[in-house]
């Protein structure tokens, strides 16, 4: 049925370049939800989700470790 | 607070075992890639067989570098990674090791099925059918291991790392399924289920995708976690990073057409392909700085550290190739590139530069953590990187100067206004001493990864393996840890299957929005009258063009320039196509294109430009195919053939196949030897060269001859 609905509706839309204006106003709209999301995080969680690779939880069992660290 | 701390391990082994396969495909990719490369200006080097020649050992060459050096790259990468991410180990160990032996099982069979000319012909995607089974199986067992991972993570919140490896793990499996599309004829053959322009799209969509999201999104992960990792400071902007992640899950997706512009794709496709590849700069651009600047302040590590230095060039890289890209999509830009070498030189930019450099650097990062030591030698690692950054320049610079000669070239006329070049060759033969260059660009840059590889064997000698890693963390707390008011963005990341189906929906919009016009909307592909099924010679002829790979550097896509259509004829039009299971447009001209081919030169002569393409164009660097004059046509599995294309749509009559068709293909068969004969060439009409030459004198003359009666539907 969907397939029949959309089918009808495409079939005379001569002009399918609607499309192209169709997806840049989803885009835009997307991005700009986007934009309002990532502007209101908190900073501690920022700094937080930023800080995660650095602590992987091992634990340092050798000196290598440290010279690894110590040199890189 | 959370004071249940657990003590458990990660898996190191399945890390191990995918850093070597990562060097030694590597290795084999490049040293494809080289013999592809030589036979450029030395066609010999095929060695007259025809399991290594050009045509078949490129899609040998690309496949092995995206999936076999690439793909295990992204998996060794990920399973370190996520394992660290999520303060777990990974979800299976048997999955880990069926992912792992699946996708060297599937590499093998691409190394075996592609020499031996099972091909789908669709870039990329050229894997037969009962091969792409076994990807979707793998890439199904990899995506349970890593939602697995992700479910039982001790890590409340999910690292921007991993949302671009569940992206990843979404979208290659929707694109893997909706182009692989077949029906199959044989137990390693198969129809494409759309034809021409549709067919086009759909491999064009995934095409592009392949590149975003096989090769760039898992590695924008990987450059998320190991970047930070090596430079030991946090990630420049965390804010940044989650809108590079959604901009570019959004966008990538609708920027397929991009690869059709000027083709007989409908101009609202093309259109909607340029803007959105045009968009796309932005948040590349953004992660590109994001990855730059998280160095800030440690630059003199990079002078230092040869990990770092691969990472500063694979982020540039990205960065160059990425700003590239946009610009190719512009279709005045794309008019003069399009067909040339400048497309070799931009994909190699990302697959020597971001790609290659970006896996260098985490295995020079990986294998002294993994062996408890130091790196072998720094020495040696610095000299990779600076061969490896010559190899890249003796690459591009030469293949970007011929890309752009052979652009000028084709489109250039005389002051009366005739070609300056109307000859092909003469663009060719220009251009072959940057091939020379570019083989040495290429064999710089495989010393460079045979150096990497020894040193890092010294590494692992040197050291001693740790197969697990002992690792401490809380367990998850069931209510959120604080971090003030819980977010959307938070509480989204907190909830992984929310989040995919987020993922989810923002790349199928554009998928979308972008397919479903060109199968619903009949006056996309307007029918010509005249058009009709090709002939049961003609199918099996198309079949060998397709096995020996020709379409790897012939067009079937005339643009609508003058340039193109005083070479080669009338422009293509989307209704030619509508048989063509699958289409072969081709993306790329190292000799002329073939779409109006038919009636140009007589049966013989093609019959000699096969056996020796010298023969007839003094200075060409096609092979030689002189096996197609003794091999005997493969006639008992034309039923099969006409069946499958019937199912997908070609209007055979009921029962053609199994008579008719057999007798149709003896008249035509004998008709073409006939006028070999006239020629002076006597050739058994049971060859299959006779198909071929069938099919070649068919191409493009549909529409010269008179309107048919009854319509083509």
């Amino acid at each position: 049925m969907l397939y029949n609905i959309a089918h009808s509706l495409l079939r005379d839309v001569e002009n399918v370049n609607a499309f192209g204006l169709f997806s840049l106003i989803v885009f835009f709209a997307f991005f700009v939800g986007v934009l309002f999301w990532a502007f209101q995080l908190k900073k501690n969680y920022l700094n937080h989700m930023s800080d995660l690779p650095l602590d992987g939880g091992e634990i340092c069992k050798s000196s290598t470790d440290k010279i690894q660290s110590e040199e890189l | 607070m959370n004071t249940n701390v657990e003590t458990f391990k990660y898996d190191n082994r399945i890390v191990r075992a995918f850093g070597i396969v990562t060097v030694l495909w590597g290795i084999v990719g490049m040293l494809v890639g080289m013999l592809a490369a030589v036979q450029l200006f030395f066609p010999d080097a095929n060695l007259n067989l025809q399991f290594i020649t050009f045509g078949r050992i490129r899609p040998l060459h690309t496949n092995a570098v995206i999936f076999a050096f690439v793909g295990n790259g992204m998996f060794m990468g990920i399973y370190y990674s996520l394992q660290r991410l999520c303060k777990a180990r990974m979800f299976s160990d048997f999955l880990s090791w069926f992912n792992f032996w699946g996708w060297q099982l599937i590499i093998v069979s691409a190394a075996i099925t592609l020499p031996l000319g099972f091909t789908t012909s669709k870039e990329y995607a050229e894997l037969e059918w009962p091969v792409d089974i076994a990807i979707a199986v793998v890439w199904v067992a990899f995506s349970v291991n890593l939602f697995g991972t992700i479910a039982k993570r001790r890590e409340k919140h999910m690292y921007v790392a991993i949302w671009f490896y569940i992206a990843t793990a979404i979208t290659i499996a929707v694109l893997h399924i909706v182009n692989s599309m077949e029906m199959p004829w044989s137990w390693m053959k198969s129809y494409s289920m759309y034809a021409g322009v549709q067919d086009a799209l759909v491999q064009w969509w995934y095409g592009h995708n392949a590149v975003a999201f096989f090769l760039t999104t898992p590695y924008l992960g990987l450059m998320y976690y190991f970047l930070p990792k090596a430079a030991n400071r946090p990630v420049f902007s965390y804010r940044l990073s989650i809108i590079h992640f959604w901009a570019l899950v959004f966008l990538y997706i609708w920027a397929g057409p991009h690869h059709l512009l000027y083709s007989a794709l409908p101009d609202w496709a093309q259109s909607l392909g340029m803007v959105f590849s045009l968009m796309l700069i932005a948040p590349s651009w953004g992660g590109m700085l994001n990855g730059l600047l998280t160095l800030r302040g440690a630059w003199d590590k990079v002078r230092q550290d040869p990990v770092l230095k691969f990472m500063v060039v694979a982020v540039t890289a990205y960065g160059m190739a990425t700003l590239e890209g946009p610009l190719l999509s512009i279709k005045t830009v794309n008019s003069l590139s399009h067909y040339t070498d400048w497309t070799i030189a931009h994909v190699h930019v990302g697959a020597l530069g971001w790609n290659g450099f970006l896996t260098f650097s985490m295995l020079y990062y990986l294998w002294p953590r993994l062996y408890r030591t130091n790196l072998w030698s720094t020495k040696m690692a610095n000299y990779h990187f600076w061969i490896g950054l010559l190899g890249m320049m003796f690459y591009a610079i030469p293949i970007y100067v011929a890309g752009v000669t052979e652009g000028l070239m084709w489109k250039q006329f005389t002051k009366d206004g005739f070609l300056q070049y109307p000859n092909f060759l003469e663009t060719i033969v220009q251009v072959v001493p940057m091939f020379k260059l570019r083989a040495v660009g290429g064999t710089l840059y495989l010393v460079g990864t045979f150096l990497m590889a020894y040193n890092l064997y010294r590494t692992a000698k040197a050291g001693q393996f740790e197969p697990d890693t002992e690792a401490q963390a809380a367990a998850l707390a069931k209510a959120p840890v604080g971090h003030g008011k819980p977010s959307w963005h938070r509480l989204l990341e907190g909830k992984p299957l929310f989040f995919t189906v987020l993922t989810t929906v923002s790349i199928l919009v554009g998928g979308l929005i972008e397919i479903v016009p060109m199968f619903l909307i009949q006056q996309n592909v307007p029918t010509i009258a005249s058009v009709k099924p090709y002939t049961p010679l003609e199918v099996l002829g198309r079949d060998i063009y397709i096995r020996e790979g020709c379409l790897g550097c012939h067009s079937q896509m005339i643009r609508p320039f003058r340039s193109e259509t005083e070479r080669y004829g009338e422009y293509s039009k989307a209704g030619e196509f509508v048989y063509d299971h699958p289409f072969l447009w081709g993306s790329e001209r190292k000799g002329p294109d073939l779409a109006r081919e038919g009636g140009k030169y007589p049966d013989a002569w093609h019959y000699n430009h096969m056996d020796d393409p010298r023969s007839t164009s003094p200075g060409s660097i096609m092979p030689r195919y002189s096996w197609l004059l003794t091999q005997k046509l493969d006639t008992t599995s034309l039923p099969a053939r006409l069946n499958a294309l019937r199912k997908v749509g070609v209007p055979y009559p009921a029962g053609f196949e199994n008579g008719p068709a057999q007798n149709d293909l003896q008249a035509q068969a004998e008709k073409v030897a006939a006028d070999l004969k006239q020629g002076s060439v006597t050739a058994e009409p049971d060859r299959e060269i006779i198909a071929l030459i069938a099919y070649l004198q068919r191409l493009g003359t549909d529409i010269k001859s008179a309107p048919a009666t009854t319509a083509a539907k």
